[in-house]
């Protein structure tokens, strides 16, 4: 039987399972990050992106619902965290949209969930099974430990490319959606380690959190592979990475 | 390793030398005692006055030059929208609110919350 980890060594332990597969690392990923994608992948990557955080409020309010009132500030945090994906500012999901149709997409085509890879309805459905079944701290430490404070690291790579006039050349106002979840998703995160730290007070619950970070990083780097291999590699074949003086945005890699 | 100086609570918190860090997410971790409400640039609660260190700091992102406009001049960032990738001492009003009590977001959110619910 496992001990109780101090907070310092579970907080290492949660980070170390997401090791080898962050979505940052990912081909889709890195071939964003270099410059290598048209406008054509951006809507794909609109369309599936859509499916997958679309489901993010309702899994939170699904976890909401599992939170005792003892835990009030984690009640609090979800409560806040879907707030500020719906209703704070702009919608998080018409971002997304606005940044869809900007690439050539239509609303209609982005919220059709028949336009989703199958990997991206499995990955939903994951979602919506997690959150409804598992302890709170257990289902907190998948949604935003796993998914949500990996977004940062994500969109820190892919953002100053899509605004560079020699990148992608969109609009700061196109791309808000990424420049919003750099920095709100450093906000959500710690305060998801803090809550996952806090109530993950027992070995046997610590180890599932452990479990749920590591299928959660690996659910999104899985997720993010799948958009290159469904609709990049046709036009790019299998992902190499280039050398910085390959990269179309050289200083950017 | 780099630190950050939070002078007003008399807090120093260190980080990995190479990485860059988000400045209210480090204030947060080590529960320094900075106010904040939103995290992604709106409110202004968590405005900080750069002491040292301006230099190794992101440059002021859009929503944070909105929001700040001239205080930026006078060396205030929010730390939610601030990366630092060396040392940093920062100050605040403890006491310190949001900036926009009665402003255009509040304006914003208040239609929004009387708006008939949304068609799709
Ligand atoms: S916390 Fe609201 S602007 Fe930074």
């Amino acid at each position: 039987m496992t001990d109780l980890l101090n907070e310092s060594d579970f907080r290492d332990a949660l980070e170390q399972a997401m090791t080898g597969t962050m979505a940052k690392d990912a081909s889709f990923s890195r071939a964003w990050a270099t410059g290598k994608l048209d406008r054509k992948h951006f809507v794909n990557w609109a369309v599936n992106h859509y499916h997958y955080v679309g489901a993010f409020a309702d899994c939170l309010a699904l976890i909401y619902a599992n939170t005792p009132d003892s835990a009030r500030d984690a009640k609090d945090f979800l409560l806040q965290n879907m707030y500020e994906e719906e209703l704070s500012d702009d919608r998080h999901t018409d971002l997304l949209i606005r940044f869809g149709e900007v690439c050539g997409a239509t609303r209609e085509q982005i919220m059709d969930r028949r336009n989703a890879m199958p990997y991206t309805k499995g990955m939903a459905g994951w979602q919506y099974q997690l959150s409804a079944t598992q302890h709170f701290a257990v289902a907190t430490a998948a949604m935003v430990v796993g998914l949500e404070s990996q977004v940062p690291s994500i969109y820190r790579t892919q953002y100053p490319v899509l605004i560079d006039e020699a990148g992608y050349g969109f609009t700061e106002h196109d791309c808000e959606f990424f420049d919003l979840h750099i920095t709100s998703d450093e906000v959500h995160g710690e305060r998801g380690y803090q809550i996952v730290l806090k109530y993950a007070d027992t070995p046997a619950l610590q180890q599932a959190c452990i479990i749920a970070v590591r299928e959660a990083a690996d659910m999104r780097f899985n997720y993010t592979k799948s958009l290159y291999e469904t609709y990049v590699k046709p036009d790019l074949g299998e992902w190499v990475e280039p050398t910085a003086t390959e990269a179309r945005v050289a200083s950017l890699v | 390793m780099p630190c950050i100086r939070f002078e007003t609570t008399d807090r120093t918190t260190e980080y990995p030398a190479g990485e860059s860090v988000n400045v209210l997410r480090m204030a947060i971790r080590h529960e320094v005692g900075l106010p904040w409400k939103c995290g992604s640039g709106r409110c202004g609660t968590d405005r900080i006055l750069v002491k040292e260190g301006a230099d190794h700091l992101d440059a002021p992102r859009r929503r944070e030059r909105e929001r700040l406009g001239p205080l930026l001049d006078e060396g205030y960032r929010l730390a939610c929208q601030t990366y630092t990738s060396g040392d940093l001492v920062v100050t605040w009003d403890p006491e310190q609110k949001g900036l926009d009590e009665g402003s255009e977001l509040h304006a914003k959110l208040k239609e929004r919350w009387l708006a008939a619910p949304d068609s799709t």
